[in-house]
C-alpha cells in the first residue's frame, strides 16, 4: 500500500501546474468565441505535446503509472480551465484512446501520432436521441460499397464538433459495432452550429449529422463487440468527468479559502465564522474523500478492469456530486462577488452541472451500481 | 500509489469475518435488547488475538502493522459484530492499553499489557468530563501529589468500558492553573480505594458497551501510576487520535458492507406488486448509496493507518477530514438501509435499525463533527 504519488510524479504535476498557469495568464479559456476556442485549444495541445501529459493512459510512460498518474494530471488542467482540460481530453484521450484500442497498426500509425503531437483534434460522436441506457442499438450505420463506407446518422452534443480535423463517431456497420473515421470537410459531413451551454464556455460543442457521408473502408475500426464497446467509452467519459470535477473542486475551494481568508467584516476575516470556516471544512472533506476514491479506481482500472468497471460508477457518482455542492458552497462563501459573471467560482458552479449530466448521468449509475450489487448485471 | 492490501492481509480478512459470524454474532441480537456487555464475546476477541494484534509477541500481542489491524476493525463490522461490542474493543485497545504501551515504562507495559491483550483484564480510558467534553482543557478532575502518591479528585462521564474495566487511563490536571499543560495521565486500578464506577448510562445505540460515570474521592494511587511525565497528557490523549481515526472509524466502514450485503438479500427476495424490490429504481438507489458511500469512507480511513506504519506524523487535517466523512456521510446510507427494508427495518431482528443506531455514535464520540470542521478550518 502507498497512499502518496511518487516523488517523480509530485514534480512532474507541478511543472504542469506552472506550464499551464503562465500559459492561462490574462486569457479567457473559458468564454471566448469560436475563433478563440479553437486557437487555444491547438496552442494548449501543441504545447501538452512537449510533456508526458498527453500520452499518459495511452502509451507507457517510463515512471509514470498510466492512469493514476494521468488523474493527478487532470486535477491540473481542469482547475487552470476546465473547457481546456474537457476540449484536449476529449481529443486526446477519447479519440486517442479509440485509435489505441481498436485501431490497427497502418490505422494506429495514421492517427496515433499526430493526436500525441498535438498537430490534429479529434471529436468524438456517440450519444445519439435514443442512445441513452448503453444497451440502446445505435442508430448511425455504415454501408460497404467497395472499398467505401456510406455513413448516415445524427450525434449530438459533440465536443470539439466546430473545431476538430477528424471525428470518432460510434455506429453499426451490418451487425458488427464499428467507429467510421470522417476527415473534416468530407462532403456528407454536417456539422451543426456550436451550441450555447451553460458551463464550459471555452469549449465547443455542436451536433453532427452524417448523410451519404462516404469515407474509405480503411477508415473504419471495429471494436470487439457493441456492448463493451458503449460501456468502454462511457467508462472513459466517466473516468474524464471525474478529473474535471477534481479541478473544479480544487478551483472552487481554493478561491474560496482565500477569499475567506481575506474579506472581512465586522473587523474579521469571515473565514473566522464558524458558518464559514465550517463550510470550508466540509468542502475540503468532500474534496479529498473524490480525491482517494478518483485515485483508487484508477489504481483498480489498471489492476482489475473488471472490478473497476462499477467502482467506477461509484467514483464518478461521488465526485460528480461533489464538485457541484462544493461549488455551490464555495459560491455562497464568495457572497455577491461570488453571483458576478466571471469569477472562477461561478464557472466552476456552471461547469459542475454536466459531470452529472453526461457520460453515465447519475441516476442512471445509480441503477447499474444497483444491478451490479443485486447480481443483475456483472 | 498502491492501494492493494497484501495477500496475507486479505486471508487474515476472511478468516476474522468467519470467527465472527460463528463465535460472534449469534450472540448480538439478544445482547443489545438487553444492553448487556458480552464477555464471552469478548473474550473470545482476546483468544483469537485481535485484542492486542499490534502488540509485540513478547507482551503477549500478535505483532500486526497498522492496516492489519485497522482490517481487524473493518473486518468485524463486515461480519455484522454490533457496534457496542467495537467500541468496547476500540476503547480497550487503542484508548487505554495502547496509551500504556506507547507511554509507560517497562514495568507498566509488562504489568498491564498481556492481562489486556489477552482480555484477562478489560480496560477503559477516562478524559471527558460532566462539563468538559469537546473543551478537554477545561477539565477540573485534579491529581496532586503528596509524597510517593498521587490524590485524584473529580469525576469523569461517558467512559466506555467504566462500569467493567479493571484498568483505566485517567486524565487529571496536575496543575490546574495550566489549561493543556497542565494535564498529566494515570493507570488507576479497580480496586483502588476513593474510585468507582456509576451504573450502565442507558443509550440510543452501541447498547451493549458499557458506558458510565467514574469518580474519585481521594483516591490515592502510587506516584509509580503516573505515565511518562506530569504536564504529557493531553499530546498522549492526542495520539491516540491516530487510532481514533482509523481503528475506531473501521468497524464502521465495515458495518457499511454489512448493511450493503443486507439490503441486497433482502431486495432480492421481498417480492411487492408482484416483484421483487431490487427491481425498483428506488431501491437500486439505496443500494448504490450504500457502497458509494462504503467505498469513500475506506480509503480515508485506511490513509491514516499507512500514514501510521509509515511512521508519519499524524497529518490532523486528514484525520479529520475521515472522522468528519464516516460521522456525518453514514446517516443518509444507514437509514437508506432502515427504510429498504421497511417495517422490518424498523425491527431489531433485521439488524438495520441497530446499525442505524450505533452509527449515530460517529459524529459524537471522539470529537464531535463540529470539532472536526473546528481543526480542519484552523488548518487550512
Ligand atoms: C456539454 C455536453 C457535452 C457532451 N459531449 C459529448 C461528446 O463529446 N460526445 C458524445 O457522444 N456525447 C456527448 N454528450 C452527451 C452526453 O453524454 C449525454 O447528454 C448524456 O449521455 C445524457 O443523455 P441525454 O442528454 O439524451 O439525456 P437522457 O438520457 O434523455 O436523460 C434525461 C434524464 O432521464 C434520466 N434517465 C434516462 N434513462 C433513465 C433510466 N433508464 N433510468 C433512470 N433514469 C433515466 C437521466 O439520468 C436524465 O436525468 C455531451 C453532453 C453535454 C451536455
Ligand atoms: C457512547 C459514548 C462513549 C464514549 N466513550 C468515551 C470514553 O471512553 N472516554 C472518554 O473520555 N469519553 C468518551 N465519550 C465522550 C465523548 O468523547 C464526548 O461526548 C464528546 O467529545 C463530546 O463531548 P460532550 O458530550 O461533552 O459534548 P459538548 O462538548 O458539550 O458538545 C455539545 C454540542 O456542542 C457542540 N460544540 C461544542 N463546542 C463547540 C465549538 N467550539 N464550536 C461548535 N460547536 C461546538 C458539539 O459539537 C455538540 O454538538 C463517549 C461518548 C459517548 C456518547
Amino acid at each position: 500500500m502507498n497512499y502518496d504519488f511518487s516523488e517523480k510524479e509530485f514534480s512532474f504535476f507541478i511543472e504542469l501546474h506552472q506550464l499551464l498557469a503562465k500559459y492561462a495568464e490574462g486569457k479567457k479559456l473559458d468564454d471566448c468565441d469560436l475563433a478563440g476556442s479553437e486557437n487555444n485549444l491547438r496552442q494548449a495541445t501543441a504545447m501538452l505535446a512537449g510533456t508526458p501529459y498527453l500520452k499518459l493512459a495511452i502509451e507507457p510512460v517510463d515512471g509514470f503509472n498510466g492512469l493514476l498518474t494521468l488523474t493527478g494530471a487532470w486535477e491540473v488542467l481542469a482547475s487552470i480551465s476546465p473547457s481546456l482540460y474537457i476540449s484536449v481530453e476529449t481529443s486526446a484521450r477519447i479519440f486517442g484512446r479509440i485509435i489505441s484500442a481498436w485501431g490497427d497498426d497502418v490505422q494506429k500509425k495514421k492517427w496515433l501520432p499526430e493526436i500525441l503531437s498535438g498537430k490534429v483534434i479529434g471529436a468524438v460522436g456517440l450519444s445519439e436521441e435514443s442512445l441513452n441506457i448503453d444497451n440502446a442499438p445505435l442508430a448511425t450505420l455504415g454501408v460497404l460499397n467497395g472499398d467505401k463506407v456510406e455513413i448516415s446518422g445524427r450525434k449530438q452534443y459533440v465536443v470539439n464538433g466546430p473545431m476538430a480535423d477528424w471525428f470518432a463517431v460510434v455506429g453499426n456497420m451490418g451487425d458488427k459495432p464499428a467507429i467510421f473515421m470522417v476527415e473534416k470537410g468530407n462532403p456528407g459531413l454536417i456539422i451543426g452550429a456550436r451550441s450555447a451551454t451553460i458551463g464550459y464556455g471555452g469549449a465547443a460543442i455542436s451536433p453532427l449529422e452524417l448523410k451519404n457521408c462516404v469515407i474509405p473502408a480503411a477508415n473504419v475500426l471495429f471494436p470487439a463487440d457493441a456492448k463493451s464497446m458503449t460501456a468502454t467509452l462511457r467508462l472513459w467519459e466517466n473516468q474524464i468527468l471525474m478529473g474535471a470535477s477534481l479541478g473544479l473542486m480544487k478551483t472552487a475551494f481554493e478561491s474560496a479559502r482565500t477569499y475567506a481568508k481575506t474579506h472581512k467584516t465586522g473587523g474579521k476575516p469571515i473565514i473566522a465564522f464558524q458558518e464559514i470556516g465550517f463550510k470550508l471544512s466540509e468542502m475540503l472533506t468532500l474534496f479529498q474523500t473524490s480525491q482517494l476514491f478518483a485515485y483508487r479506481t484508477a489504481w483498480t482500472s489498471e489492476k482489475d478492469p473488471k472490478e473497476a468497471e462499477s467502482l467506477t460508477l461509484c467514483a464518478k457518482v461521488f465526485c460528480t456530486e461533489s464538485a457541484e455542492q462544493v461549488a455551490c458552497e464555495a459560491m455562497k462563501i464568495l457572497g455577491g462577488a461570488g453571483y458576478l459573471s466571471g469569477n472562477a467560482v461561478e464557472q466552476a458552479f456552471r461547469c459542475a452541472k454536466y459531470g452529472q449530466i453526461a457520460g453515465t448521468s447519475t441516476e442512471i449509475a445509480r441503477v447499474k451500481i444497483g444491478d451490479t450489487a443485486l447480481g443483475l448485471r456483472n | 500509489m498502491d492501494f492493494a492490501f497484501t495477500k496475507e492481509q486479505l486471508m487474515f480478512k476472511k478468516e476474522i469475518i468467519r470467527f465472527a459470524k460463528k463465535e460472534i454474532v449469534p450472540r448480538v441480537q439478544e445482547h443489545d435488547l438487553h444492553k448487556q456487555f458480552d464477555f464471552e464475546s469478548f473474550r473470545k476477541l482476546g483468544e483469537f488475538g485481535i485484542l492486542g494484534l499490534h502488540f509485540p509477541e513478547e507482551l503477549g500481542g500478535g505483532g500486526a502493522d497498522v492496516i492489519t489491524t485497522v482490517m481487524a476493525g473493518e473486518a468485524l463490522g463486515e461480519a455484522g459484530v454490533d457496534g457496542g461490542l467495537t467500541l468496547a474493543y476500540g476503547a480497550h485497545t487503542f484508548l487505554c492499553s495502547d496509551t500504556i504501551y506507547s507511554h509507560g515504562t517497562p514495568e507498566q507495559r509488562k504489568k498491564y499489557i498481556p492481562k489486556l491483550a489477552s482480555g484477562e483484564w478489560i480496560g477503559c480510558m477516562g478524559l471527558t468530563e460532566p462539563n468538559a467534553g469537546s473543551d478537554v482543557a477545561s477539565m477540573t478532575t485534579t491529581a496532586e501529589k503528596k509524597g510517593d502518591k498521587y490524590v485524584l479528585n473529580g469525576s469523569k462521564i461517558f467512559i466506555t468500558n467504566g462500569p467493567i474495566a479493571d484498568v483505566a487511563v485517567v486524565y487529571a490536571k496536575t496543575q490546574p492553573e495550566k489549561k493543556h499543560a497542565g494535564i498529566s495521565a494515570f493507570i488507576v486500578e479497580k480496586d483502588t480505594p476513593g474510585y468507582k464506577s456509576g451504573a450502565n448510562l442507558i443509550k440510543m445505540g452501541v447498547s451493549t458497551s458499557q458506558t458510565s460515570e467514574l469518580f474519585f474521592n481521594n483516591c490515592e494511587i502510587p506516584a509509580s501510576h503516573l505515565l511518562g511525565k506530569e504536564g504529557d497528557g493531553f499530546n498522549m490523549s492526542l495520539q491516540t487520535v491516530e487510532w481514533d481515526r482509523s481503528a475506531l472509524l473501521a468497524p464502521f466502514v465495515g458495518a457499511a458492507t454489512f448493511m450493503l450485503t443486507r439490503c441486497v438479500e433482502y431486495a432480492k427476495t421481498r417480492e411487492q406488486f408482484g416483484r421483487t424490490i431490487g427491481q425498483f429504481q428506488a431501491v437500486k438507489r439505496k443500494i448504490a448509496n450504500i457502497r458509494i458511500f462504503g467505498e469513500a469512507a475506506r480509503n480515508l480511513v485506511y490513509r491514516i493507518a499507512w500514514c501510521k506504519d509509515q511512521k508519519k506524523p499524524l497529518n490532523h487535517l486528514e484525520a479529520a477530514v475521515a472522522k468528519l466523512f464516516v460521522g456525518d456521510w453514514s446517516l443518509g446510507p444507514s437509514n437508506d438501509a432502515v427504510v429498504l427494508h421497511g417495517g422490518y427495518g424498523y425491527c431489531h431482528e433485521y439488524d438495520m435499525e441497530r446499525i442505524f443506531r450505533d452509527s449515530r455514535l460517529a459524529p459524537i464520540g471522539g470529537g464531535t463533527s463540529d470539532i472536526q470542521k473546528m481543526i480542519i478550518s484552523k488548518l487550512i
